[in-house]
């Protein structure tokens, strides 16, 4: 029992972050129908720009009292979540409007996305360097903070949920009750008739670009605090946060929460049965299955009508 | 304007030539590299001798080459200042890059310069692999400073030699040490091939010693060590040793502390680095590493040929450097007791027989090659640093 809460802790941190990319990739899909495979690298951008941030700041002084842990978290988080949107917006400018203006079919929007994540990717390992192991400057203890049975909580894990659940919170009142998330909707639902209600459909996609860069770009300061940041760190998060789209119902902002926390439980939990080499494979395993029984996912596509 | 261009490019060329002409003379004062290395050959009647170094030089792997080179380079320099030499000795280097394919052009320049006697390298297996035939064939000593792979003793390489034990010493040490220090093993490798091989190393010796574990593989793509992490830690396992290298190593470092992980952890040479340190943070702290290495920057005993090094090529020493030291002594050391004219067939008959006492182990080699003595260091992360604990047979 202590071992299945410990998992599930583990679990839930994990699957918090997932779901803070999945949005990404949802709310993208949820406007433009196409997969944006470069919100990967937005992902590591928002490691790379919070650490430079919080290591001009806290580097190499060790650790700090409480009230500097919480302001360098909330810098941490903000800057990752700018340079995620920064990163976001101009991946629309450059890689996918050009193209929609000139109406390319979506095979091209394709090639344009895998292109610009190679190019962020190796311009991050060019800029910073190409260690897997960079990790941010030691500025706080992760100490215990409670139990629950013999399983320790710890601070770290406790951030993580918290940031994320805050984060999602706001997103998802933005989507349901804002202008913007209005138009969002809208967009999603049918553009050519948004368009026809005055609803600026360029401006909203740049926008909708950015509220997923911004969430990635604070998963990517969470997740370079929990594990390390490289120019490699996007690809296994971002491959596993588009499954947990999916999974959840692609184009659907609830879904992409529901299916990042299936999947960072599911992963978490394998390991008490299996050798953790099968981890990625039960994941998938999972997602196949789903996606047998509810081939739109567990809440179903849509974002204009689901959400 | 024409008049300015051509002054232009009158410029440009002036500067390429005075460029080719510093990078000339640089690779000419670090022992005649390059191609000028061949000219040595005249000299070889003045009883000038060459020692080649075979190795990566350029390319992903050069640091290594970089540390063997650098202490070759020292160690020819050293005899000759010495003065207790009746000839004069010259250093020459072939660039491998590591690799198995373009190993053979650079043997073939060093068995191809008859002023070599004998050879330090190659440094990589694979690439020893692809080119031992060659020096075989021309009667060349290769006294290798870290080709492990098990299997290179075992296939009649009539010329080479290593004075670092193979591969498989490391695992059996390592499953010796920990099945000592604890009651239940948790063993884990990163699926790389360096991995997996020192895991079965590992397990066969701890099967032979009827210790009781558990093995387990965690791709070394892994980010999320935490599951891996609580398992180990409510496994009950009191010593955790983790076969990989140094990248994981330091992740899985920063989970196990997070888990509550009390037990020993130890890792293995690929994972000896102060990269992981830098990544694990305190988290890394009282690790220990298995290393068939010796650190000449922790070691006491080393230290005259740490300040040597560090003053001649202004960084400290590292991974096997003190290695690539012993290696070029223990010929020369073969050169001084030969009369007469040294030949690379005398060579190769005085390294057979040789007993050098070097800074890592007694250079004395087995019929096949293999260094008689296979010593495995033990190190451990004491305050953020790394320090030598003593040879793990020490430790047993």
């Amino acid at each position: 029992m202590n071992d299945f809460i410990r998992y599930t802790i583990a679990g839930l941190t994990l699957g918090s972050m997932y779901a803070l990319i999945a949005l990404g990739y949802t709310l993208v899909y949820g406007v433009l129908q196409l997969i944006n495979f470069a919100h990967s690298e937005v992902f590591m951008t928002g490691a790379f720009g919070s650490y430079i941030v919080v290591d001009t700041l806290v580097g190499g002084h060790g650790r700090q009292n409480g009230f500097m842990v919480v302001v360098v978290l909330g810098v941490g988080l903000i800057t990752g979540a700018l340079s995620g949107a920064g990163a976001a917006w101009l991946l629309e400018r450059v890689a996918y409007r050009p193209l929609r203006r000139r109406g390319a079919p979506k095979l091209a929007f394709l090639i344009s996305a895998i292109g610009a994540s190679f190019f962020m990717s190796q311009l991050a390992g060019k800029l910073f360097n190409r260690q897997k192991n960079n990790s941010f400057p030691n500025f706080f203890d992760n100490r215990v903070l409670f139990s629950i049975g013999e399983a320790d909580v710890r601070l770290l894990q406790v951030i993580i949920i918290v940031a994320a659940v805050v984060l999602m919170f706001f997103l998802d009142r933005l989507v349901q009750k804002t202008k913007l998330g209005r138009s969002i909707r809208a967009v999603a639902e049918d553009a050519p008739t948004a368009a026809l209600m005055g609803i600026n459909i360029d401006k909203t996609i740049s926008r909708t670009f950015v509220i997923g860069g911004a969430l990635g770009g604070a998963a990517g300061f969470l997740f370079a605090l929990f594990s390390s940041l490289s120019y490699q760190m996007g690809f296994f998060p971002g491959t596993k946060a588009f499954a947990a789209a999916v999974l959840g119902g692609i184009g659907n902002p609830r879904g992409a929460m529901l299916g990042g926390l299936t999947l960072g439980l599911v992963e978490n939990w394998s390991v008490m049965f299996l050798p953790s080499q099968w981890t990625n494979v039960i994941a998938f395993a999972v997602l196949v299955l789903v996606l047998m029984f509810r081939p739109s996912g567990i809440l179903g596509e849509r974002l204009g009508r689901a959400a | 304007m024409r008049q300015r261009s051509l002054v232009k490019i009158a410029l440009l060329s002036a500067t390429a030539v005075a460029l080719a002409a510093c990078s000339n003379s640089s690779s000419g004062s670090s022992g005649g590299g390059g191609l000028t290395g061949g000219n040595s050959g005249g000299s070889s009647s003045g009883k000038t001798y060459t020692i080649g170094f075979q190795g990566p030089l350029s390319g992903d792997n050069q640091q290594l080459g970089i540390n063997e080179r650098n202490a070759v380079e020292l160690a020819v320099e050293q005899a000759n200042a010495k003065g207790d030499l009746n000839f004069k000795l010259k250093y020459t280097e072939a660039d491998d890059v590591g690799a198995p394919a373009t190993a053979p052009p650079a043997a073939a320049k060093l068995i191809q310069d008859d002023s070599v006697v004998a050879v330090v390298g190659p440094s990589f297996s694979g690439a020893t692999k692809a080119v031992a035939k060659n020096y075989a064939d021309a009667k060349l000593a290769i006294v290798s400073p870290s080709a492990t792979n098990t299997t290179l003793t075992s296939q009649g390489f009539s010329t080479f030699f290593r004075v670092v034990p193979p591969d498989s010493a490391q695992g059996t040490q390592a499953a010796d040490y920990i099945a000592k220090k604890g009651k239940s093993i948790y063993l884990i490798d990163d699926t790389s091939e360096y991995g997996t091989g020192l895991a079965k190393d590992i397990e066969t010796e701890l099967k032979v010693k009827g210790a009781k574990y558990v093995r387990e593989g965690v791709a070394d793509t892994t980010q999320d060590y935490s599951a891996i992490a609580a398992k180990v830690a409510s496994s009950g396992a009191d010593v955790m040793y983790y076969a990989g290298y140094y990248s994981g190593a330091s992740l899985f470092a920063k989970a196990l502390a997070s888990a509550g992980y009390k037990g020993l952890a130890v890792s293995g040479d690929g994972s000896k680095d102060a990269q992981f340190i830098a990544g694990a943070g305190t988290s890394g702290e009282s690790w220990e590493f298995t290393c068939p290495c010796a650190d000449a920057t922790v070691d006491p005993n080393m230290k005259s040929f740490a300040d040597a090094y560090n003053k001649k090529w202004s960084t400290p020493s590292s991974t096997y450097s003190p290695e690539a030291f012993d290696a070029t002594n223990a010929i020369i050391d073969v050169m001084k007791g030969i009369d007469g004219d040294i030949t690379r067939e005398k060579v190769v008959a005085g390294l057979k027989t040789v007993n050098y006492k070097g800074l890592t182990n007694t250079v004395k080699f087995q019929a096949n090659g293999e260094i008689e003595k296979a010593i495995v260091f033990l190190y451990k992360v004491k305050s953020s640093k790394l320090s030598l604990v003593g040879t793990v047979t020490s430790q047993i």
